[in-house]
């Protein structure tokens, strides 16, 4: 059965290089979203497996939205892929409860590495 | 931005560019700061850039700002000048925060080489990502001094057409600092940057 998927990003062109680098072998669903106030209406009305998540948006940013999933229990994975590339950061995501940080801009090897290592494919 | 001919597309595909960009540039300028950066989405601009002058006087007239330049070429006919203003109150904000006294001398080189870590890396970056490289010319001072600001950008930007504005605005743990960058490319490169802009999005 395909995967439900929310790519949340405010760049049309994001979201597109996001897409563009998933696999073949990767069977999904897409929705979109625009910045994370949009993710959260989504995420708060149907079950999606797995989030790519971007940090810096606008309205809500990708922390906001980690920590709106956290406190609400929301059942879902999230792969983080930002531009904002600090330790600190990286290191206060994962501790959200982000699975992954995946480093802007995204290429098919970085994905497709994340997604073997927790068996999406 | 869409004065000049951009579509949404491309302004989209531009802004994308430059936020991966500046994701560096802050990660390099948090390292050397050893503080945490606040990352805001730069917004950028694209003016002619014998508006430029007018578009910073109000903002720098009445302070004493410092501003640093260093040139930049590339592949593909690609070159310009890139000028980074701060108000020198908010120097003197981060030269505390690396131990400098005011007013030391060594303020204006701790201002060069924030500006040149920001500028390398910045550009850099969007070079990568459109894969274009780049060499640069050492940073130097135009002007330290208090309300001179347009006329030294008068001087600087008079060679050029047009100007990519980032408006950069940094949130540190506990100080807030902001500074301009200003890139100055010539009539041409418009033109390039829209192709390369084309050829990223047919891409995908």
């Amino acid at each position: 059965m395909a995967l439900p998927v929310l790519i949340c990003d405010d760049s049309i062109l994001a979201r597109k290089q996001v897409r563009k680098s998933l696999p073949d072998t990767f069977d999904a669903e897409f929705q979109t979203a625009g910045n994370g106030m949009e993710a959260l209406a989504v995420l708060r009305s149907q079950e999606i497996g797995l989030v790519f998540l971007d940090l810096t948006m606008p309205e809500l940013d990708g922390i906001g939205v980690l920590e709106a999933i956290k406190t609400e229990a929301i059942d879902c994975f999230v792969i983080v892929i930002s531009a904002d590339i600090q330790p600190e950061m990286q290191k206060r995501v994962m501790e959200l409860g982000a699975l992954a940080f995946v480093q802007k801009p995204v290429s098919e090897d970085k994905i497709n590495g994340v997604l073997k290592q927790y068996g999406f494919i | 931005m869409n004065k000049l001919g951009f579509s949404e597309e491309q302004r989209d595909c531009l802004q994308e560019i430059i936020n991966v960009a500046m994701g560096l540039a802050s990660d390099k300028l948090a390292r050397f700061l050893n503080t945490f950066v606040h990352l805001q989405v730069p917004s950028i601009a694209l003016v002619g850039a014998m508006h430029i002058p007018e578009e910073f006087e109000n903002r720098y007239q009445d302070a004493e700002a410092a501003l640093v330049s260093q040139g930049f070429f590339g592949d593909e006919g690609v070159r310009g000048e890139a000028i980074v203003l701060y108000q020198m109150e908010n120097a003197h904000k981060i030269s505390a925060l690396l131990g400098y006294e005011p007013g030391d001398v060594s303020e204006i080189e701790m201002l060069t080489d924030i500006s040149s870590i920001l500028t390398t890396t910045f550009l850099n970056g969007l070079a990568s990502q459109i894969e274009n490289s780049l060499s640069y010319s050492a940073p130097r001072i135009l002007s330290s001094r208090h309300g001179n600001v347009a006329d030294v950008l008068k001087n600087t930007s008079f060679h050029w057409e047009h100007a990519l504005k980032v408006d950069i605005s940094y949130q540190l743990i506990d100080h807030s600092f902001n500074c301009d960058m200003i890139l100055l490319i010539p009539g041409e490169a418009v033109t390039n940057i829209k192709h390369i802009l084309d050829r990223i999005l047919e891409a995908y």
